[in-house]
């Protein structure tokens, strides 16, 4: 385990809120809503299973909590240490993409032309400045990333395509991409989703190792046994968070 | 900085950019090649009707101009004009040395009688010239036919190109326009005699009716040929016929089928002489010499039709035709303020542009110019639709990765940039790559031209069969690997090499420019630069565009939505 993860010690104070979050969306002129005022707190250093059957609204809050979908217009807040999703201009939503919290995908979504390490420093990347580029910065963050894939057991795939990959070895890459930032929180949607048990379990293992460092945790699954990993759970219905 | 890097992977990773520089390169080298050689077609039809007259022509027919000596160094004395030489255009009957046979004596030929042929009778226009000064505004000894051919001309010429015999070597006479034995010389146009038959290679060969191939007999340059002129009076009376011989010197080619076939220079004073335009004695008949004749009281100044002029460097022919328009006007007042002169010249004179006077050969040129600029400006749409439409599919697949930069915090700039470095290089490397490969074709088009024109050689015909069984082996080997992408591919690749292999066998040399047809030897071998650069920005440009469209559209769109597209 590295030092990473410890970038920010937990407070156990309120990191991310929604408050009463809408979401609707349009399918030709049929509207179909999908939250209905769905209502969710996560703590600093917690670990959170959002879980619900199909088509429930669970990954389209996190989503919404993640800022890579817009909730609608009537919505309450969604709210990052206290600042409003909703008030974030373009600058600062990306930079919330890219610093704040980290995201991992049911498939993966890795970049194929990109080989693991690329990958997994990315977002690191896309942070970086032309000066910091030209100052050095790339070597050292060559360094982390690598360092980074060696706990995520992957030290000995850096120049592989992820075409060359299993399953279970791209959402780890996927996971030490979502992590290369140091975020606050990790969100992840059915981050076991596409595996088989044994694989999941794995990755819900490394998973469990980050957390334990202090990193925060908001996981979508529509499996108990998956969700039991997590310190809490909180369940959707029809577009909305019961306990 | 993670643009360059998802820039070049992009480039680099996959085979797709690649289809899209040989596409854009295709484009632009069509667009290239087809515009330079029709331009170059049009500009060579329009350019071979300047030919021999210079810039601007000042003409007055019949009777002539008087005093045009004074005239000529009036206007050669102007800052816009290099060089004027006179003419003196008219209208001739030419006997050439053939035509219909008469068989005279009893039993005609089978008893020895004589054949005697009764020569055709050509209509031609007939040109006085002064050869030195006519070369001057015109390039008059260039266009001599039977010259000695400079050792790099010669090293080109077919070997049994008769230029390649000193005995047709006739670069003094033709210069001159007087023959060996000191007579007045003709020039011909080098279509005007039935004997010159003009070859593939767009050379001539001199032979009669009788026999087919190259023979000295049939050289215009052994003939003495009768012209027959009509003088015409300033008061439109037709004189009596004149007709006198003339030793042909030597032959020119213009480049224009039309003055190569009808027309013929003859020396200034001669034609002046017959025409009755020379200089000449004015006697008065009421009073008489010393010997009792009709007292010289003047002289009656020389005439030409016809002043054509080359412009000084720089100057236009419209410029030109100004300033020679208005020394004219002077010329013509100067001479007719003077008392002592015995012929007035016609107040206005027609002064035209070489343009001008060519109105009706260039007229049809321009226009079929502008309706090929007309059928390219469609022909570059289409190309532009092909590479946005190739780009767009490109970036269009890469949806899901722009919603993947997006996710990871990717800014909407950021996004597009990677494209612009993709559309830009594309563009850049595939517009370089079709203006290189448009400067190859168009350079060598006449030897690709001759090439086509030569039948397969059985090496290439047998290498053609090879590699269509080659292919057909392999499309089997396909089928029995059970590989539906190798039987495919290399069943069409056997295909296409079976038909190219049978046209081979029935190719017997495709000549598209056949200069025994379309007057010029050869087809036009330069880039037109402006058409290259406008291309190959085009090129460019449509490669941006078609990237950044997409790009932006995909990147304007929320993270989730493009991580969705399929």
């Amino acid at each position: 385990m590295t030092s990473d993860a410890l970038q920010h010690p937990p407070t156990h104070a309120e990191i991310l809120r929604a408050e009463g979050v809408r979401k609707t969306y349009r399918l030709g002129r049929v509207e179909v809503p999908v939250l209905r005022g769905a209502t969710v707190s996560v703590r600093e250093g917690e670990w959170l299973a959002i879980v619900g059957s199909s088509g429930s609204g669970k990954s389209t809050l996190l989503h919404l909590l993640g800022g890579l979908d817009k909730a609608d217009a009537d919505s309450g807040p969604i709210l990052f240490a206290g600042e409003d999703l909703r008030r974030f201009g373009a600058a600062r939503e990306n930079r919330y993409r890219n610093r704040d919290v980290g995201f991992v995908f049911q498939f993966y979504h890795l970049l194929p032309e990109l080989t693991v390490l690329e990958n997994a420093m990315l977002p690191s990347l896309v942070g970086l400045s032309r000066l910091a580029w030209l100052s050095g910065s790339r070597g050292e963050l060559r360094d982390r990333a690598a360092e980074l894939l060696a706990t995520c057991g992957l030290g000995h795939r850096l120049k592989h395509r992820p075409a060359e990959l299993s399953g279970g070895e791209r959402q780890r890459v996927a996971i030490a991409r979502a992590l290369i930032n140091r975020p606050r929180v990790l969100l992840a949607d059915e981050p076991t989703g596409n595996l088989d048990a044994r694989t999941g379990h794995g990755i819900l293992d490394l998973l469990a190792e980050r957390h334990a460092a202090g990193l925060t945790l908001v996981m979508v699954t529509h499996d108990a046994s998956v969700a039991a990993r997590a310190q809490r759970e909180v369940r959707i219905t029809d577009g909305q968070v019961g306990a | 900085m993670y643009a360059p890097l998802l820039a070049n992977r992009y480039l680099t990773s996959r085979i797709i950019p690649f289809i899209a520089v040989a596409a854009v390169a295709l484009c632009v080298a069509l667009v290239i090649i087809v515009v330079s050689v029709m331009t170059g077609f049009l500009d060579m039809v329009r350019n071979s009707g300047r030919t021999l007259i210079g810039d601007v022509v000042v003409n007055y027919p019949i009777s002539g101009i008087p005093y045009y000596e004074e005239l000529i160094a009036d206007i050669e004395a102007l800052p816009e004009a290099a060089a004027a030489s006179p003419i003196v255009e008219t209208l001739g009957l030419l006997r050439m040395p053939y035509g219909t046979i008469e068989r005279t004596g009893a039993g005609a030929a089978q008893s020895g009688g004589q054949e005697v042929v009764r020569g055709r009778i050509e209509f031609v226009e007939v040109w006085g010239i002064d050869p030195a000064s006519l070369d001057r505004v015109a390039g008059y000894y260039e266009r001599l036919y039977w010259t000695t051919p400079s050792p790099e001309a010669a090293a080109k010429m077919a070997e049994d190109d008769p230029r390649l015999d000193p005995f047709y070597h006739r670069d003094e006479e033709g210069r001159a326009l007087r023959s060996r034995r000191g007579a007045d010389g003709i020039v011909l146009g080098i279509e005007v005699s039935e004997f010159n038959h003009r070859t593939k290679d767009g050379s001539y060969r001199t032979a009669g009716r009788r026999i087919d191939r190259q023979d000295r007999e049939y050289f215009m340059g052994n003939r003495s040929l009768t012209l027959t002129l009509l003088p015409i009076s300033s008061s439109a009376k037709l004189g009596e016929e004149q007709a006198r011989e003339f030793d042909v010197v030597n032959e020119f080619q213009s480049g224009v089928y039309q003055i190569d076939s009808q027309r013929i220079l003859a020396p200034i004073s001669a034609v002046q002489d017959i025409l009755q335009l020379g200089e000449a004695e004015l006697s008065d008949p009421r009073q008489r010499d010393e010997f009792g004749r009709p007292k010289v009281i003047g002289t009656y100044p020389a005439r030409a039709t016809t002043i054509v002029v080359r412009a000084a460097d720089g100057v236009s022919a419209d410029r030109l035709r100004d300033a020679v328009e208005l020394a004219y006007q002077r010329f013509a007042a100067r001479v007719a303020a003077d008392p002592t002169r015995t012929l007035i010249p016609p107040d206005t004179a027609s002064v035209e542009t070489w343009e001008g006077r060519l109105r009706n050969l260039i007229g049809p040129v321009e226009k079929e110019r502008e309706l090929m600029r007309t059928l390219f400006s469609i022909v570059y749409l289409v190309c532009a639709a092909l590479v946005l439409a190739i780009f767009w599919a490109i970036v269009q697949e890469k949806t899901r990765d722009i919603g993947i930069l997006r996710a990871v915090g990717a800014s909407r700039t950021g996004v597009l940039w990677i494209f612009l470095r993709y559309g830009v290089l594309i563009g850049v490397v595939g517009s370089a790559l079709g203006v290189l490969l448009a400067w190859g074709v168009v350079a060598r088009i006449n030897d690709i031209h001759d090439f086509l024109g030569t039948p397969a050689t059985p090496a290439v015909q047998a290498i053609a069969w090879v590699a269509t069984a080659a292919a057909a082996a392999l499309s089997i080997r396909g089928m029995l690997r059970n590989s539906a992408l190798h039987t495919v591919f290399w069943l069409f690749a056997a295909i296409g090499l079976g038909v190219l292999a049978t046209l081979l066998l029935f190719h017997k040399g495709i000549v598209v420019w056949d200069p025994s047809i379309y007057y010029f030897t050869r087809i036009p071998s330069e880039v037109d630069r402006f058409t290259a650069l406008t291309t190959a920005l085009g090129g460019v440009v449509f490669s941006v565009i078609g990237a950044a469209i997409p790009a932006a559209r995909a990147a304007d769109t929320d993270p989730v939505q493009s991580l969705r597209y399929e």
